[in-house]
Formats: C-alpha cells, structure tokens, sequence
C-alpha cells in the first residue's frame, strides 16, 4: 500500500502502532487507492454541484462550535436530499482526530470547520490532510488573506476589555504598557497562554508586532524601551513586564469574563477575551466593554476556517456545504451564516454587513493574525513564556 | 501438594499469556506509540526541552514536585479518611452508618469540579475579582493559601478520591472474619489494638489499592489545578502536559506524559513492596461474619466526624451543583431562580436561544446510550481486570509477568486521552485481515472504555482476591475442578463484593469521562458527556452542569443497584 510521507511525529507514531503484526494483515487487504479524480468541481455550476452533492446524499463535518447543530438543519432545510453529519469536538481533538484518521486511512470527516489557523497550517496543511476549496462565487467578495491557506467564513477576537459600570466613562487603559504599570498590578487577568492556543496566538502576534510595541512603549513611559536579558523584543518584554506585574493567569475565558465583567465591583480588574461574550451581559450580569483605542492595539483578530478532507468520501456535498457556510448574498449572510452572525465577531465577506451592537472591524483596531507567521513564531514564544512564569 | 499447585500454576499460565497479549493490545501499543513519538528525529529534542533545558525549571521539574505533593497528599488523606469512613460503617456501631456508607461512595460520581466550584463558593477571595466567595463577602480576609493553590486542590481531590478508598477497604473490611476480632478480644486485646493490629493490617492490600487509584487520579486530574492552581501560578504536570498538547507541542506534551507513567511505576512499585511477601487471607474455608466494634462514648465523635465528612464532601457539593442549574444566571443568585435550563421552550433572551436539557432531541438517546456503554465496559473490565488479578495472585513466583500486568493495569489514567483515541484510530481505523473496521461503532467506544478503567476493575479485584486464600482452590483442584469451574465456583463468588465495587467504579468513571471517547464518538451514538462539553464549550453552564447532575443521578442510581443486587451478603450496607 503506498503511503505518503508523514513527517510529523503524531503520524509516526501511528505508522508504528499500525506496523504492529497483528495488524499485517491492513496493508493486504485495504482497499486499492481511489480513481483518479476527473471532475472539476470549481468549473461546475452551482446547479450540477447541487445535482452531484444530492446524488451523494450526505456529508459528515467535524466543527469545534456546537453551533454547527443550526448549520446543519438550516442545510437540510434549504437541500433536503443531502444529510449533515455534524461532530462537535474542540479544536485540539478535531485536529488530532483528522490526522490520526487520515493516517490510519479509515473513515473521516469530508468537511472541517476549525479554529487553531497555526496549528492547523503545521498540522493539517503541511501534512496534506486538509484542502482548501474557494467557492467559485466567493472569488470577488472574500479578500485574498481569507481565501488561503483556507478559506475563512468568519473572525473572532482576544482583546482587551473592561467593565463598563466601574468605569463609565470608556477604557481606564489607553496604552498596553500601563498594564505594567503598579497600578494594575494583580489586576490583569489573562487565560494562561501556555494552556489555550488562541492565548499563545494574542502573545505571539504581540512579539511579531514588537515594532508597534515599541513605540507604543516610547508614547507611554516618553523613552526608548530596553530589553531585559534573554528578551528577544518589545511584544516579549511586555509580556515579562505583565507576568512581573503580578498578572492573573485562568483557565478559562468564562472565568476571565465574570472575573471583570462581574456587575457590583469597585475595581474590578481589565483581562483579555472574546469581545463577542459582551452579547452575555444581560444574560450573566456582566458589564464587559471592549477597551478599543487602546495602543497599540486591544488584540488579535483570527479566522475560522472551512477546510475539505483529502480524498473526501462526498466530494461534491463537501464543497456544497462550505459554499452554504459561506453565507447566501443578502445582507446577513442568510441562514447559512446565521449562527456565526454575532455582535463583536466579525464575517470575513466585504458584502456582509458587520452585526450592529458592535464596533466595525477597523475601529476596533484589532491585529488581523497571519496563520503562517505566527506558526513559525509560536513555538519560540511558548518556550519564553515558559520562562519568565 | 506439589502436583496441586502445578495443576493450578499450568493452566494459569496460559491465562497469563492471554491476559498479557489483551494488554499489549488495549495499553502497551498506545502507550508504545506514544513513546515512538517523542523518539522521532524531529521531536526527540522534546526529551531535552523538558528534562535538561533552560525550560525544564518552569515545564518539569517544578511541575513534577506539585503533581508529586498533590498526588502523595491526595492519595495519603484520601486513604487515611476512606478508610476511616470504611471503618465506622463496616466495624462500628454507630447509628446512621448505613447511610453514611452510601453518602460516602456518592462524591466520586460528582465531577471534580462540582467540590472545587464548591471550595470556591466558600473560600474565594479577591485574588481574580469577579463574585467573591462567602467568607469574603462577610468581611474576612481569606489568605490566598486557602482560596488557591496546594491546599485547596489536595483538598478538593481528597474529597473527590477518598470514596475510591472507602469502597476498596470496606469490601475488604466485611470480609473480615469475625473469628479473628473474637480471638483478639478473648486475649484481653483493647478495641484500639484490633483495630491497629488486626482490621488495619488485614485490608493493608485494600488501602495500598485505595492509594494507588487516589494518587493516579490526583496527578493526572486537569480541572482541579487549573481552576484552583493557575490564579497563583501553581502549576502541576497534567496542566502543562494538557497545555502542551492544546497549544499544538504535542511530543512534549507525550514526553509528560511518558514520564508520569515512569513516576507512577515507581509509586507502584514501592507501594507493591509493603504487601510484598505477605499473605492477607482472611477468607478461608471456616468463614465467620463480620463482628462489629462497640463504641461506648467515642460513639457519637464517630458519628459527628462521619457525617460532617460525608456533608462537606457529598451533600454540600451536590447542593451546589444543583442550585447552579436553576440559577437563572451563571453561578449568581442576582437574577433568582429558574427551571428554565431544565425544561424550557427556546427563548431567546435567554442562553441565545438555548432550549431546557430535558427537551433535547437527543437527550434520552444520550442517556440510553450512556447506560450501555457504561454497563458494557464495566463487564469488559471488570472481566479482563478479574483475570488479570487473579493471574497476579496466583503466579507471584513470575515476577516479570506479574509485575507487566500490574504496570498495564495501573497506567491507563496517566495515557492522555486523546493521545489514547489517536492510538485507537491507528490500530482499529481500518478494516483488519477479514474483519470490518470497528472505527465509528459502538463497540470501539466499549473497547477504549475498557482499556482507560481497567486500574479500577484491576486494583479492586486485586484486593478482593488477596484476602481469598488458596486451599480453597487447592481443595477443588483436589476435587478435579478445571480452572474454568474453580474461577467461576470459588474464585469469582469469593472475591465478589470487590470486584462489584470496582465494576461500579468502572461503570461511573465511563458515564462522566469524556476524554478518551471525545476522538471515537460519533453522531450515531450521542453520549451525556460529549452533551455536557457541546453546552460547556459553548459557556452555556446551567445547561452542562443540569446533564452532569443527571451523570452523578445515574451514577448513584446504579451504585445502589450494584448494591442491592448483591443481597444479603453485603452485611454493610445491610446493617
């Protein structure tokens, strides 16, 4: 049976387990490689994709949000001969889970709807198991830093916020370096990056901007900044600078949210999260504001992505279903879209219009992370983190 | 005599090498893939990352010493109180102790972070901001050492872990004959001195199962030190080795890993060497019943001590799980109480729209499917980690094979879950010679669930059979019984009362786990736990916590049927 090259070690480790004996006789037996593909699916119209994609009759999708349960029915609604077959499972494990799957060759998903864009630019991408598939019809309306190295149906944020009640009168921070400051000392609370990705992604986009931090540094304490030893530049030595200030390290976003969003509290602390957890205030009883204008910048923007399995099983359903996910070109998106259509989210489409009950994308003034830069830095910048604890 | 223990070592054997290749298959080869992972060109500098680099301070080393007075204090107080509690409602006479006994096997169905969110109500302070705790919002200053950090995660742990070592020492304890605690008292023996110098070391193989189990428990444990450790910095190896694998450093995280087992075995190891050598058989042919301790004065200290134990562990965390579900805001009171999350229509000013539990499609499907699963993988284990034990105890002599098999049993809890289903993928993803792929059915779910409990089914059986002594099989053997009549006449109806106390361990720990099953699910068979992390995830918490307190209601439910199920012999909870 050819297999391809599988460098990283997870697939390694894989092969081994799979070479044992008992398992000799897989390599016999499994089935001969698939025919060649001949069709063209970006060349057909929408109507033959439907007409493919029916005859198929179903499509399987490992999404890390449960809100793909809505996609789902509003999929079936809309093609009522193609059944969605929707796993919910976390970023980490849809990702370990394809490529142990693609490895082991045996059923997996046709669809990937996942967040993590570094790990899955060194996981899935480099490794084949993902694809990209551009929707003919998104070729004008979906800028080019959405179309690879997948598509992306939508941003989400990790920035800073604050609570509203406490501080009526907007942001009591107007530069990240006064996190740094006595004041916030023991009043910053950040989910501990070195335990969730997207947090490992906000400090890796902080040192690869280390150039806006720096004169951010320079507005604030009116000098040039100065590294510490072993500190490679300004976005770590923020970080150190924090994690010095006595920063408070969480497990979880929720924990952050009603640590400063909490109504009631007389000083209350400022932590990094979702902006979009602002639509649970009324619900949660919280007062969370986004500290927008901050300088440099509240934090990163990051995508989330649509991917097609290699060698997917209903190649056209497939493509189908990230067309649908796509959104239709009414103002909103359409049903497609209607779960991910949330204030302080954002959709990647220049024709759909941002939620109101937020800031617009460039007055939020975000950083927009490079999937591909930050997986080549974040390893350096989880080891130092590792560092200064 | 020779040719007795002959006929009983022979057929044994190959028991052992059948039992031995079940293992391979289930523990050796994820735990072998794992290791071939972190060996490869690219990731074996992972090895000097985390043992010898500027990094190993923060990753191990400092990590390893937490996991270590964690897991050891989690594990020693978990014993200590386990078997206590095992103790007064086994040996005493106290009054309540029926109830106490059935309270005290309730926690470990409770998730862990059900005492922890329980800790936090009492002793939060202002460390994080957000709602403080009660002590806090009455004026008194909490100091951090008792809102975060070591204290409050051992403590947590034991009050989540003790029931392990209740249930092991007291089967073990009921099988105390009373001939013994009479012969003492008829030496003018004092109640102290028995219980010191007869009960404990009688069920010493009980509470060295009872520590193994705490203590792998506590330093594998991920949500307790997250939640309770990270706010000061307080980091073990299973928060580093979680978040190596979540940011995408998964060989380091396996490097952890690996070395967690490497720990454990050492743990195992020296623990197996104070029962080493000893014969703990208590159950011979001349049985006798169980004979309870009178008490006199200390009776009703027991009973105080018992009861505030079982309600801090047992009733106050299960309050608070099940007010948190009809809160209508997360952990706050400010907006009162609702069934809504229970059993409301989609409304959407609350929850985005979030439905009652109870009114999920899928719900009672996930709770059938649960049921079977848990049942199903606690026979498998049960079975496999029976014939496990008894190969250990009956071939000490072999100390490779025996020492293999109790290294196997023990590890499953240390082999990260998911590094566990991706081993299952690669091994059962694809069809085998002339069998269909089990990859995406049921009954790939009931094989992983057996291989992550065996510790459960195998520690218990352990202790079980090595209070059964061996003439009674040496007698059948005389009698012409083959191996298969002697398992099933003597040695399974003997060590009964463990074993369907770790048959009831199994079956809990499957229907709350979700970690091991979260890469084999699929939508085909929904299961309560992936429901509970769909609403989690998604921070819809009432949701979660109502499908968690229906885990721990099934959970105690089949407890109590596993119980009476036993009958009458089951003199402790008849009493």
């Amino acid at each position: 049976m050819p297999r391809r090259p599988l460098p990283t070690p997870l697939r390694y480790t894989l092969t081994v387990a799979a070479a044992f004996p008992l398992l000799i006789g897989l390599a016999a037996c499994s089935a001969p490689a698939e025919a060649e593909e001949t069709v063209d699916y970006s060349a057909l119209s929408h109507d033959e994709l439907v007409e493919l994609a029916t005859e198929e009759g179903e499509v399987s999708v490992y999404a890390f949000t449960s809100r793909i349960a809505t996609v789902e029915e509003a999929f079936e609604a809309e093609y009522p001969g193609i059944d969605v077959v929707a796993t919910d499972i976390s970023s980490t494990e849809l990702i370990t889970r394809l490529a142990s799957e693609n490895q082991a060759g045996s059923a997996t998903a046709d669809v990937a709807y996942v967040s993590d864009a570094p790990v899955v630019v060194t996981e899935l991408l480099a490794e084949g198991v993902l694809e990209q598939y551009l929707p003919p019809r998104m070729a004008d309306v979906l800028p080019e830093e959405y179309q690879t190295p997948l598509v992306a149906n939508r941003l989400s944020t990790k920035v800073l916020m604050y609570n509203e009640e406490a501080y009526p009168d907007g942001s009591p921070v107007s530069n990240l370096w006064e996190l740094t400051d006595a004041e916030w000392a023991g009043k910053v609370v950040l989910v501990d990056p070195n335990v969730r990705g997207d947090y490992l992604d906000l400090v890796t986009e902080m040192s690869l901007r280390a150039d806006e931090m720096a004169a951010a540094y320079e507005e604030h304490f009116g000098a040039e900044i100065e590294l510490s030893d072993g500190v490679e530049d300004a976005g770590l030595q923020f970080i150190s600078d924090l994690y010095n200030n006595d920063a408070v390290l969480v497990d979880d976003t929720d924990t952050v949210n009603a640590a400063i969003g909490a109504l009631g509290q007389d000083a209350p602390p400022v932590g990094f999260t979702s902006y979009s957890d602002r639509r649970d205030n009324e619900d949660e009883g919280w007062a969370l504001q986004v500290a927008s204008g901050v300088a440099p910048s509240p934090g990163i923007v990051f995508p989330a992505m649509l991917g097609i399995t290699a060698g997917a099983e209903n190649p056209a359903a497939a493509r189908l279903l990230i067309d649908f996910m796509m959104g239709d070109d009414t103002e909103t998106g359409g049903p497609g879209f209607e779960p991910f259509y949330v204030a302080g989210d954002y959709p990647t489409r220049t024709d759909v219009v941002a939620p109101a009950d937020a800031l617009a994308l460039d007055e939020l003034g975000g950083w927009i992370i490079d999937a591909e830069a930050s997986a080549e830095r974040r390893d350096v910048v989880a080891d130092f983190l590792l560092t200064i604890q | 005599m020779r040719r007795v223990s002959t006929g009983i070592r022979r057929p044994t054997t190959w028991l052992a090498v059948a039992v031995l290749a079940v293992l391979v298959v289930l523990v050796a080869l994820p735990l072998q893939g794992l290791v071939a992972a972190t060996l490869q060109p690219d990731s074996v500098g992972s090895w000097t990352d985390v043992l010898a680099s500027p990094l190993s301070g923060n990753l191990f080393w400092e990590p390893l010493r937490n996991s270590l007075i964690v897991g050891l204090g989690t594990g020693l107080v978990a014993s200590l109180l386990g078997g206590f509690l095992a103790w007064v409602v086994v040996m005493s006479d106290i009054p309540g102790r029926r109830i106490i006994g059935v309270l005290a096997t309730i926690p470990f169905a409770l998730p862990s972070f059900a005492i922890a969110l329980a800790w936090e109500s009492v002793f939060r302070n202002d460390r994080l901001g957000g709602n403080p705790g009660v002590l806090a919002s009455l004026g008194i200053a909490v100091p951090d050492i008792l809102s975060w950090g070591v204290v409050p995660i051992t403590l947590t742990l034991v009050a989540h872990y003790y029931s392990l070592s209740f249930v092991v020492v007291a089967a073990a304890l009921s099988n105390v004959g009373g001939d013994l605690v009479a012969a003492a008292e008829l030496t003018g023996a004092s109640r102290l001195r028995i219980a010191l110098r007869i009960s404990l070391p009688v069920v010493a193989p009980a509470i060295l199962s009872g520590f193994l189990l705490a203590f792998a428990e506590g330093v594998s444990n991920f949500a307790v030190p997250a939640l309770l450790g990270l706010p000061v910095r307080f980091q073990t190896l299973s928060t580093r080795l979680y978040g190596s694998i979540s940011t995408g450093d998964t060989e380091r995280g396996y490097v952890l890993s690996i070395l967690l087992v490497v720990i454990a075995a050492l743990v195992l190891w020296v623990g197996n060497r104070f029962t080493a050598g000893k014969s703990f058989a208590t159950i011979t042919g001349k049985s006798s019943r169980p004979r309870r301790v009178t008490t006199g004065r200390w009776k009703w200290v027991l009973f105080t001590l018992s009861a505030a134990l079982v309600t801090a562990t047992t009733i106050v965390p299960g309050i608070v799980l099940a007010t948190s579900t009809l809160l209508r805001r997360t952990n706050s009171f400010d907006a009162g109480l609702t069934l809504h999350y229970w059993i409301g229509e989609s409304d959407p000013n609350i929850a985005q729209g979030m439905r009652g539990v109870l009114r999920d499609p899928i719900a009672l499907d996930a709770l059938l499917s649960t049921v079977s699963l848990g049942i199903s993988v606690a026979l498998g284990a049960t079975l496999i980690g029976l014939l496990s034990a008894y190969v250990v105890t009956r071939l000490k002599r072999a100390r490779a094979v025996t020492g293999s098999i109790s290294l196997l049993s023990y590890v499953p809890f240390l082999i990260p879950g998911i590094a566990f289903g991706a081993a299952f993928i690669a091994q059962f993803g694809a069809p085998i010679g002339p069998f269909p792929s089990l990859y995406g059915t049921f009954a790939i779910l009931v094989v992983a669930g057996i291989a992550a409990s065996l510790p459960f089914a195998f520690q218990t059986s352990r202790s079980a059979l090595g209070q059964a002594a061996g003439d009674l099989e040496e007698a059948a053997v005389i009698a012409g019984a083959g191996t298969a009549r002697r398992l099933r006449s003597i040695v399974f109806p003997l060590a009964s009362r463990g074993v369907v106390s770790g048959g009831i361990l199994v079956f809990v720990t499957m229907v709350r786990d979700l970690s091991l099953v979260v890469l084999l699910v699929t939508p085909a068979t929904p299961l309560l736990s992936v429901m509970t992390y769909r609403y989690a995830s998604e921070g819809f918490t009432q949701s979660a916590n109502a499908i968690t307190l229906v885990i721990a209601i099934v959970s105690v439910a089949a407890t109590l049927l596993a119980r009476r199920l036993q009958g009458t012999n089951q003199s402790w909870s008849n009493a």
